[in-house]
């Protein structure tokens, strides 16, 4: 299928000039590459305007609560492994709201790939700071600058055992086609974390702000089988925005092939007990 | 005829054991027993308390007081030695409990280290003690023994055997066995709900450990390779509802179970379930609350939370089972009723149902027919489109589950259209409420109406009660009906939806009617009067952590108001 078939159509709620459409052409470029057929791909989504992206896409799709994406997608894997599952949000919804169903999910090493748009605020809410804004950025809500540090996604990532840690910037859709692609194909967790301007509330972070920035690493001469090398780059990050895949280690047996039960195939589709299971079962009451 | 006997000590003097082997022996001896676990919340000292009470007909409640002590630390011989019938006997560690007529001290913890060497055999000498003053057959109690200790029996088997020949024989005539062999079961509430899901499908339990809701995690994941299904401790109660969600879109039967603290961080996503319509059973075990309470205590204090938890409006189950058989059905029954209207389905329970043993009829699983509800291949392949919210006369879409077919499966927790697409158009807004609710309908016609003991209510003065309240309520209106017969027990189990004009009807005859809940309002009584109009007279309320016993129930009718 070509990239234009995965697009949805019908009107989309983004603003002129949103990273968000560059990110979602880089998703159906790299579902194309893939040859992925629609139906076996679910996008599970969470709340913002990055999350409206299931809506634009042609694929199976679940849009569920503000931060409970990767939650959502990771009951989804567990029951059909043989889903590809993408969990796309924004830096709100991933690192904020559901901050804590990624460190638990980087354990589990789901195949699943987790795309964020990190646009440094939080759009649908009118600007509010989100986790990865820098110190001192000022909004409506944070009238004396963010007085908390930064997230460091793919430091945090890389330090948790991500076998597949990644950044990339909306303004390149090559580059970020091509890493979410390998990010889908990557046996295990993989975390992409997309850079993208918001042009109607981050007057700081501008697509020029970003792009006087880049920092393709994998060019710079960066192994990205080297997790400490990875983590140094990570932990650069400011100034700096590295891009490129950081760190794509050799894959680990995944939470699903490790789990017996799913040895024998999907949870989806097994027939309801049989009776001589049942009287099996209740034996042990008598 | 029946014997109350109780074993207490401290946590980790192993009670729960020897309360297993005590209502494990006495099953086999053909009796009808309610093994109640009482417990603080901690791994060493405190309380442990297991009550058993033996019958020759079924029992669903515990008692107050026992005929038989079993008492390992003075502690527990102040706390219960006060709580004795006329001719009880007492087995004691040596100065536990003071001496006198009927009582036996003996020294188990020393014979346990010195001729056992194991301190821990202590409660198994007295228990071996308590055995043949029952006038149990020492061969049953050592296979229950073997039972519950499996491979570290051997050393218990001798402290039991220690214990019996310090005990003067049989000081009870015991009732003879009041059924056979393979025809009943033993089992807690919390076994119950596992086998009930177990028996309907479920495919995947995501929870965060939390009492009492955790035995029925812990009862799925030993049997998850056997009966192939994927049991996983989430991060938190959020991500476990929305990890149940997600693999239930997925196309698996999905279960969790929590309590009261646990199932307010699942609000949300029970609201997520109604709008996206995708089904799941929702186990919560009630505990005193408010916030941590009392955790290893029971209450129904969530009846009211159960039923409007949730932003928004949508459809939900809510049913209260009063016994581990009742239990076993009704979670068969949530799972079927879930998947039927696509709908949450919560089973409300306590940590008195959770922890109980009771003796029950042999279970049969085919009086709860189970349907596969999501579309089959054929069906779906004759489909051209396919729209996952498609209005339908009774509201309920066919369901279909992505990756099994061409077609693509969305949901959205925003407000949506047929296909699952986000929308803002006022009219499909209104159209999905509607379809939505609609779905209430056919649900209230599948609950059941709350049973009446006697079925005629006329001029009686009606004790109403729910869940696991059903044996105490049912005895005490038995007990009180012996001296002058005016009552009677009305007992819901099914809460939500309910046809509520005929509950109406069922109660208008009676005199007056009393809840008897274990909450402060009066929360049935509170619902009741919402929906018909009827105001219950009074309200017997127990909250301080312990079930209702029959007594309690008959001593507080007799009660002035």
């Amino acid at each position: 299928m070509r990239p234009e078939d995965y697009l949805a159509e019908g009107e989309m709620a983004w603003c002129p000039g949103c990273g968000n459409f560059a990110i979602r052409k880089a998703l159906a470029q790299a579902l194309s590459a893939l040859a992925l057929p629609p139906e076996r791909v679910v996008l599970v989504t969470g709340i913002g305007q990055a999350a409206k992206i299931v809506h634009y896409l042609k694929v199976n799709g679940f849009n569920g609560l503000h931060g409970r994406t990767i939650a959502a997608a990771a009951g989804i894997k567990m029951a059909n492994p043989t889903l590809t599952v993408i969990a796309e949000s924004g830096d709100g919804d991933l690192y904020g709201e559901g901050g804590n169903h990624l460190l638990h999910n980087i354990r589990r090493n789901l195949d699943i790939a987790v795309i964020a748009h990190d646009n440094r605020v939080y759009g649908l809410t009118k600007g509010q700071a989100s986790p990865t804004a820098p110190k001192g950025y000022t909004t409506r809500a944070q009238p004396f600058g963010v007085l908390s540090r930064p997230l460091n996604p793919l430091a945090l990532a890389l330090a948790l055992g991500a076998g597949f840690v990644a950044q990339s910037f909306s303004g390149e859709v090559e580059r970020t086609a091509e890493i979410i692609a390998r990010a889908i194909r990557y046996k295990g967790f993989a975390l992409v974390n997309v850079v993208h301007p918001c042009p109607s509330w981050n007057r700081v972070h501008t697509f020029a702000w970003y792009k006087e920035r880049l920092w393709p690493v994998e060019e710079a001469g960066h192994d990205p089988q080297d997790r400490r090398a990875a983590l140094a780059v990570a932990l650069e990050a400011g100034e700096r925005i590295p891009v490129g895949v950081l760190l794509e280690a050799p894959p680990e047996p995944t939470w699903e092939e490790r789990h017996p039960v799913l040895q024998k195939g999907p949870l989806v589709g097994r027939p309801l007990p049989r009776p001589e299971e049942l009287r099996s079962l209740l034996a042990e009451f008598f | 005829m029946e014997l109350v006997v109780r074993l207490a000590g401290a946590a980790g003097q192993g009670i729960q054991s020897l309360g297993e082997i005590l209502a494990r022996s006495l099953f086999r001896s053909g009796f009808f027993l309610h093994g109640e676990l009482s417990y603080h919340s901690r791994i060493r000292g405190g309380e442990n308390a297991f009550t058993v009470r033996l019958a020759d007909r079924p029992v669903f409640a515990t008692r107050r007081d026992a005929d038989l002590l079993v008492v390992l630390t003075p502690e527990m011989g102040r706390t219960w030695g006060e709580r004795l019938r006329p001719g009880a006997w007492v087995v004691a560690e040596e100065g536990a409990f003071p001496p006198g007529p009927r009582v036996l001290g003996l020294p188990a913890l020393r014979l346990a280290r010195e001729k056992l060497g194991l301190p821990l055999a202590q409660g198994v000498v007295l228990l071996g003690a308590a055995a043949r003053l029952l006038g149990l057959d020492l061969d049953r109690v050592g296979a229950a023994v073997r039972e519950v200790f499996g491979a570290k029996s051997e050393p218990n088997l001798q402290a039991l055997a220690l214990g019996w020949e310090l005990a003067p024989p049989q000081a009870w005539e015991l009732p003879s066995p009041a059924f056979a062999a393979g025809t009943h079961m033993l089992l807690t509430g919390g076994q119950a709900v596992g086998a009930g899901a177990i028996a309907a499908g479920c495919r995947y339990l995501a929870s965060y450990p939390m009492t009492p809701g955790t035995p029925v995690m812990e009862f799925l994941a030993q049997r998850a390779e056997r009966y192939g299904l994927v049991v996983e401790q989430a991060e938190d109660e959020i991500a476990a509802i929305n990890m149940a969600l997600g693999a239930a879109y997925a196309g698996a039967r999905a279960m969790v179970t929590t309590s009261g603290g646990g199932f307010a961080l699942m609000v949300e996503g029970l609201s997520l379930a109604g709008m996206i319509e995708t089904p799941v059973v929702i186990h919560l075990g009630q505990r005193p609350g408010p916030a941590t309470g009392l955790p290893t205590r029971t209450a129904q204090e969530n009846l009211l939370f159960a039923l409007y938890a949730g932003h928004g409006e949508f459809p939900r189950y809510l049913t209260a089972p009063a016994t581990p058989e009742a239990a076993f059905y009704a979670t068969m029954k949530a799972f079927e009723l879930a998947e039927a209207f696509q709908v949450p389905a919560i089973l409300l329970t306590d940590q008195f149902l959770v922890d109980s043993y009771v003796v029950v009829p042999a279970l049969d699983p085919a009086r709860v027919p189970m349907r596969e509800h999501i579309l089959s291949l054929e069906e779906i392949a004759q489909m051209e489109h396919y729209e996952r919210f498609a209005l339908t006369s009774t509201g309920v879409s066919p369901r279909a589950v992505p990756g099994l077919s061409p077609h693509l499966v969305l949901v959205d927790s925003d407000e949506h259209d047929f296909y699952g697409r986000i929308t803002e158009d006022l009219a499909i807004r209104k159209a999905m409420v509607e379809k939505r609710l609609k779905k209430e309908e056919g649900l209230r016609e599948a609950t059941d109406l709350p049973e009446a003991f006697p079925e005629s209510l006329r001029g009686r003065t009606v004790l109403l009660g729910w869940g696991s309240t059903f044996g105490a309520l049912r005895e005490a209106v038995e007990a009180l009906n012996a001296e002058e017969d005016r009552y009677a027990h009305v007992h819901f189990q099914d809460l939500w939806p309910l046809r509520w004009a005929e509950v109406a009807e069922l109660l208008e005859p009676a005199r007056e009617v009393i809840t008897v809940e274990g909450n402060v309002w009066g929360q049935l009584g509170k619902l009741l009067r919402q929906e018909t109009g009827i105001r219950p007279m009074r309200h017997l309320a127990r909250y301080d952590g312990r079930p209702f016993t029959p007594e309690d129930v008959v001593e507080g009718v007799r009660r002035a108001p």
